[in-house]
């Protein structure tokens, strides 16, 4: 059966859409990341203009992030003051990610930058996944290997506006998750994405937050990206549509819960191994199409 | 005459019979209308369930052996942003933009004969038979805003409308023929008896919506010898009309009851999966 989406002006087959869903929501229980950049990507591939694309799956990760932040909430795995921060960095970055995406598509080359993202940040994160869990695989099988420091103080520690996290049992500036939510905001806006692959590293590394808190954190924080993502994009071009988002949520929420099931028969490094192989996969399917010569030089695109 | 047809639906034997008798109808009255044309449907609604349809277009005529028919389905005349791409740095980057002005949006053009074989350029020309017949202009390194939902209004030019040169025509024509907007489809028209002529029109899922003209031109000996016009509608209806009234005309209520629902169907998701 195939539906018609009014925002998006092409008909699908519902059995696909709620199929992606399902996929990318199997994906993202399993591994405990949101799967925007999976989904993305998947629907321009079908058919949906990017825009749209963009747009629509910001709509969706606002219940997925929502979905996934009660679990964390239940545990106190939140903490709100870090997210607030980040929260304010991100919807200022997302803001000026949604005039970015105007601006670039107004001179034509939004898809360029999009792919060009995709390519570099999938390609970076899934780089390091990869090699921090293969290190891990092989650390666990030799026993009485030495433990690495649990973060180091380096020069981000010296700046101003130092604040104190007690949940995170940090004492650092707040200029520093403010830069971080208002980048990771940025590119959500442009990505299609929550940024949770970026923010949860980040937040490990960079901000050296205990791994307990990062993941519910950076989805309480991706909730008001993603929403005001949606928002600003409402008003703008109109590019959210609501019955995809529905569809791709009703497959994703059934999705989720079978590959949370899953996770639970792997192990983390095992995991990270594998989510790395993915996220590595996607970025070089986009990064081929980037040098790949396109069957067709020309283009066209109706304006109404 | 209609006996000797072959096995058809009834529908379309039916429309076909209505139509001959009309035509006879009409003779009696001396006032000769030679060319009668009609759709099996002149609305077509864009519901959730829409994925393109096909219409019959029928007819009937008064021809001689060696006439022929050609039949053309226009949409609305709309702006169309054209982009070429080029090698830069390893990748394949769009470097030149230019927007079309007011170009058919949708062009399927059907005939009993290769085009070439019905008339000379000429005569096709100036009957308007072709999307590009009219002479396409177009805006060359312009810098369009807001691309996707444009309204036609934030276009900043660069350069005066020119001529579309024949390459750059041919380009719009390979790229609208490739997302199935433009077709062109020789000796398509099924004729009976130089009295009847029927051929199918397939909407596709990507259709544009608006007003549409249908026209049905007779060609005798390579000059045309009448045309008849009828129209259709197209456009959104049920709840595709109403999500899409909904996100233009009440863009911030739209964008809030979007994340409403996400964050209640989030909500609800987890609390379902908790207990179960």
């Amino acid at each position: 059966m195939y539906i018609y989406l009014p925002i998006a002006e092409v008909s699908m087959h519902i059995g696909i859409i709620i199929g992606l869903g399902g996929g990318v929501g199997f994906l993202s229980g399993l591994f405990g990341v949101g799967g925007g950049f999976l989904m993305t990507p998947l629907l321009i591939f079908f058919g949906i203009p990017p825009a749209v694309a963009v747009s629509t799956e910001a709509n969706q990760i606002v219940a997925s992030s929502v979905s996934g932040v009660l679990a964390h909430m239940r545990r106190g795995n939140v903490d709100f003051k870090m997210g607030g921060i980040l929260m304010v960095g991100g919807v200022i970055g997302s803001s000026l990610g949604v005039a970015l995406f105007s601006f670039l598509r107004s001179i034509g080359q939004i898809d360029l930058v999009i792919q060009l993202s995709y390519v570099v940040f999938l390609g970076i994160i899934g780089s390091l996944m990869l090699t921090e869990s293969v290190r891990t695989m092989i650390r666990t099988s030799r026993p009485g290997a030495a433990r690495g420091k649990l973060h180091q103080h380096n020069w981000l520690h010296g700046l101003p506006l130092k604040m104190r996290f007690r949940r995170s049992t940090l004492y650092i500036s707040a200029i520093m998750p403010l830069l971080l939510g208002a980048f990771v905001g940025v590119l959500a806006a442009i990505m299609g994405v929550g940024g949770g692959f970026i923010m949860v590293p980040a937040m490990i590394y960079l901000l050296g937050m205990p791994t307990s808190v990062v993941v519910g954190t950076s989805l309480f924080q991706i909730i008001f990206v993603t929403a005001n993502v949606t928002l600003l994009q409402s008003i703008q071009t109109q590019t959210v549509d609501f019955l995809l988002a529905g569809l791709l949520l009703f497959g994703a929420v059934i999705g989720a819960q079978f590959g949370s099931r899953a996770g639970a028969l792997l192990r983390g490094e095992q995991l990270r191994g594998l989510l790395a192989l993915v996220v590595l996969a996607v970025c070089l399917k986009i990064g081929y199409d980037l040098v790949v010569r396109p069957e067709d030089l020309l283009s066209v695109e109706l304006l109404r | 005459m209609t006996r000797q047809l072959r096995p058809l639906p009834t529908l379309f034997a039916g429309c076909w019979l209505a139509l001959v008798l009309a035509m006879a109808a009409t003779n009696v009255q001396a006032a000769p209308s030679r060319l009668v044309a009609d759709l099996s449907q002149t609305r077509v609604d864009i519901t959730s369930g829409y994925h393109g349809t096909e219409l019959l277009l029928f007819g009937a005529y008064e021809g001689v052996p060696g006439d022929e028919l050609v039949l053309i389905v226009e949409g609305p005349a709309t702006d169309i942003v054209q982009r070429r791409k080029e090698k830069k740095a390893g990748i394949w980057v769009n470097v030149e933009t230019f927007i079309w002005q007011q170009a058919p949006s949708f062009y399927h053009m059907f005939s009993t004969a290769a085009f070439d074989r019905i008339a000379d350029a000429d005569v096709r020309r100036s009957a308007e038979i072709g999307p590009a017949s009219g002479g396409l202009m177009l805006v060359a390194g312009a810098n369009v805003n807001r691309g996707y939902e444009g309204g036609g209004d934030e276009r900043t030019r660069a350069a005066e409308p020119t001529r579309g040169t024949s390459e750059q025509e041919a380009g719009l024509r390979r790229n609208m023929t490739a997302n199935g907007l433009w077709q062109s489809k020789p000796s398509s028209i099924i004729t009976q008896q130089n009295m009847l002529f029927r051929t199918m029109l397939s909407l596709p899922s990507n259709v544009p919506t608006g007003d549409y003209v249908v026209r049905i031109l007779h060609f005798r000996n390579g000059v045309a010898l009448s045309e008849r016009t009828t129209d259709m509608n197209i456009r959104k209806a049920g709840m595709s009309a109403l999500i899409y009234r909904f996100a233009h005309d009440y863009p911030v209520f739209y964008g809030l009851f979007a994340i409403a629902f996400a964050v209640a169907s989030g909500w609800l998701a987890a609390v379902a999966f908790r207990r179960g």
